[in-house]
């Protein structure tokens, strides 16, 4: 789920409580005044910048600021501004991802450069070349699965920038024809839906819970991805993990999208190992909330009671884990990899 | 079995000890089982493994040779009556003399046989210590250099700890990087800075490779236990033992369950460390924890080995734990350091595994002492107890190592991405 800068999380963002919590640390860590956060924040203004990357290029924003003589010093004030942004974004996990990625790139850059002058510059430039690069990749991965799309019908999940440029690509070709998932609670199904339909893709939405009713008319699932994790898996919108044990059920294909930026080295064991994960998610309301009005007011008052309300939807999880044995296979710009794939890329990367 | 192969197999087994009574035997160690035989080498041509232990036979035991060749082959030695297809699996030797053995050697060897030194890191912490002694009081005879010489000094003292009980794979990896650095010694030095490099080298080994991946085990693996947690473990590992105990000690609130099995009950020696450090505990046998499973919120087990198709090599019942686990969703996580690495693909726990000496490890109560000789003298009686058992990667979740959480098939990209400069 490729963040989104719908008008819904804009203004979750900018009425979260941690951004007025943590003020204080970040306005004593931050480096010689440099808020990394408002650069963070203004480079994901661009639409077409996914979140590690906006990390990634707050950072280089950092180096060019930074005071730093040494290179101990310089990725301490990484680690302290990932530790930063971190704190203050609610999801932080493909955030993760890219501070990861670019602070162990700096800590293995080769220090050729005679002064640290140089070396800055120079890592400057390789962040920002990266970034620049890193928009090539949606049309890389567009390609490569333009291979695996026939004239078929695809269900989506959600809105993701690398599955709508995907889709736009096939549609210029084949004769697809598209099923997305309203994708409760943000609804950004029908942003891809009405992108889709007014790009002239045949679009259909179909409900969260109606997934299992359109599996045997689709060929195949698209999804794009906030993360692939080591051990193959994938974190995505809430309802990607059911959308693949369905999939799995009735045999269809399950292909997931990520940039290669989105590879994280993480671990979730279940659902609840996730760093999003905390206690109030799914928690039992106190004894005292559950005599309040909503019961009584259902039977009174017209069908908007049946909703559920606002702090019913915030206990709920956001992203959710999909284990790599439903996974048939991830698209990035590395190339078509199995989920085993996928974790030997990391491995092979991080471990060494 | 038909008349007819059963004939043939009896006909295999006399000339077998015909054989063997017309050898010395003192020339053939139990362990030529498994060797090609260096006897029939010579004349036989392009012989396979099993075609060359065939040919040692009278002709018509190259018959059914595909077939049963391997029985045929391990029939010698009275004392494996009954054992059949296992005793490959590889019994406790009559301890050969061969060289003078150091005394630092002699006890360890006697120790490892009489298993009161047991587990991976244990034998092999206690293999390069005792050798660290060892080549403190070697001396390079003359016209010998010490880079070349020692290695020669040094094997038979590890064949003596091989004979006392086969070799685990962390000892095995662990020498293997002791050759190289012998090999790689200066032949300038001085002889005791030599020395005293390799037993730096050694101490460095014990170390990085064991000490310091366990603390980072510890951590990551701890940190995968959370508040209310009912962690499950099988039998005893040290490095299972000591994340539980931190996370324990980090505050966590968690209960462990420790399911142990006979004849080896190591689990108890378990349950007595985490119950004394304050950790609620339940102990159980293992055909209970099918009871107990859909309780659990991660199986946490130790590993011999592990090997490069993913499977992990550990105490017998593990496989069990981890296939009941699987059936149930629970994830199954091995914590395992990565000089436990095997480059070898194991695909079954027949193929290679040890059987516990049925003296030390009496498969009947204790408090029937009677039963276990009667039963011991029953001629249509075996008694089996393989240590190791192989979990195949499909069952296991997750292994965590000291460089990350990593899933099974990914094991082999490890070595490599390491730079391994062994292979």
């Amino acid at each position: 789920m490729p963040v989104a800068h719908s008008p819904i999380q804009a203004l979750k963002s900018s009425s979260a409580v941690p951004t007025t919590i943590l003020e204080d640390p970040s306005g004593s860590l931050s480096q010689q005044g440099f808020d990394v956060y408002a650069s963070y924040q203004r480079i994901l203004e661009n639409e077409e910048i996914a979140t590690p990357l906006a990390a990634i290029l707050a950072l280089t924003e950092l180096i060019e600021h930074s005071k730093a003589g040494t290179m101990f010093e310089l990725v301490k004030e990484l680690h302290e501004a990932a530790e930063i942004l971190k704190k203050r974004t609610t999801n932080p996990i493909s955030l993760n991802a890219g501070t990861e990625l670019f602070i162990a790139f700096v800590t293995l850059f080769p220090h050729e450069s005679d002064n640290f002058a140089d070396l800055k510059t120079k890592l400057v430039k390789q962040g920002q070349d990266y970034a620049a690069e890193a928009l090539t990749f949606r049309g890389k991965i567009s390609e490569l699965a333009l291979d695996f799309i026939k004239d078929d019908s695809i269900l989506t999940h959600s809105y993701s920038r690398v599955v709508m440029q995907t889709l736009l690509r096939a549609h210029k070709q084949k004769r697809i024809s598209v099923y997305v998932t309203e994708a409760r609670p943000r609804g950004l199904g029908v942003k891809t839906y009405e992108a889709l339909t007014a790009a002239g893709i045949p679009c259909t939405m179909v409900l969260d819970s109606a997934v299992a009713y359109v599996m045997d008319m689709v060929d195949f699932i698209l999804v794009g991805s906030e993360a692939v994790v080591e051990s193959g898996g994938l974190i995505n919108a809430v309802g990607s993990n059911q959308i693949a044990i369905i999939a799995k059920a009735a045999k269809k294909p399950f292909y997931a999208l990520a940039e290669s930026y989105k590879f994280h080295r993480l671990f979730p064991l279940s659902q609840y190992d996730l760093p999003t994960h905390n206690d109030d998610i799914l928690s039992f309301p106190r004894h005292a909330q559950r005599l309040s009005p909503v019961l009584t007011a259902r039977p009174s008052v017209a069908p908007s009671p049946l909703a559920m309300t606002p702090e019913q939807i915030l206990r709920n999880p956001r992203v959710d884990y999909t284990m790599p044995d439903l996974i048939s296979l991830v698209f990035s710009d590395v190339g078509i990899l199995t989920p085993e794939g996928v974790s030997q890329y990391l491995v092979g990367m991080f471990a060494g | 079995m038909t008349k007819a192969e059963r004939r043939e197999q009896q006909e295999r087994q006399r000339a077998a000890k015909a054989e063997k009574a017309a050898q010395n035997s003192g020339k053939n160690p139990p362990k030529s089982a498994n060797k090609p035989s260096q006897s029939s080498g010579a004349g036989a041509p392009a012989l396979t493994r099993r075609g060359s232990r065939a040919a040692d036979f009278p002709p018509k035991g190259a018959q059914g040779q595909s077939k049963d060749a391997k029985a045929g082959a391990d029939d010698k030695g009275a004392h494996t009556r009954g054992l059949r297809i296992f005793s490959h699996f590889g019994l406790p030797k009559p301890t050969s003399h061969k060289g003078e053995i150091h005394p630092a050697i002699v006890r360890l060897g006697l120790q490892f046989s009489e298993f009161k030194i047991t587990g991976a890191n244990a034998r092999c912490i206690a293999t390069l210590t005792a050798f660290k002694t060892v080549i403190q009081d070697y001396v390079t005879p003359p016209n010998n250099t010490l880079s070349r010489h020692l290695m020669t000094y040094l094997s038979p003292q590890i064949s003596y700890l091989v004979a006392a009980r086969p070799m685990s794979v962390t000892m095995g990896n662990a020498i293997r990087q002791l050759k190289l650095d012998i090999s790689g010694t200066d032949i300038d030095l001085p002889e005791q800075d030599a020395k005293d490099a390799l037993c730096e080298k050694i101490d460095t080994y014990i170390r990085d490779r064991i000490i310091a991946a366990d603390q980072v085990i510890e951590e990551t693996a701890g940190n995968k236990i959370k508040d209310g947690d009912a962690i499950l473990t099988y039998a005893r590992s040290s490095v299972v033992e000591k994340v539980l105990l931190a996370a324990h000690a980090d505050g966590r609130q968690f209960t462990v369950t420790v399911v142990d099995s006979r004849p080896m009950l190591e689990g108890k020696k378990l349950l007595q460390v985490l119950s004394s450090a304050g950790i609620q505990c339940t102990y159980l046998l293992l055909p209970a924890v099918g009871s107990v499973i859909t309780e659990t919120s991660m199986v946490l087990v130790g590993a011999h080995s592990l090997h490069s198709n993913g499977a992990v090599f550990s105490r017998a019942g593990t496989a069990l734990v981890a296939m009941m686990a699987k059936q149930h969703s629970v994830p199954v996580v091995v914590c395992c350091e990565t000089y436990k690495f095997s480059e070898t693909v194991q695909l079954d726990s027949f193929t290679r595994n040890e059987l516990a000496p049925v003296e030390l490890f009496k498969s009947f109560p204790q408090n029937r002492p009677q039963d276990l000789s009667s039963l011991n003298d029953q001629p249509n009686l075996q008694i089996l107890n393989p240590l190791y058992d192989l979990t195949p990667p499909s069952s296991i979740t997750a292994v965590v190592t000291e460089v990350g959480v990593i899933p099974p098939s990914s094991i082999s990209s490890i070595p490599l991405a390491l730079g391994r400069t062994m292979l």
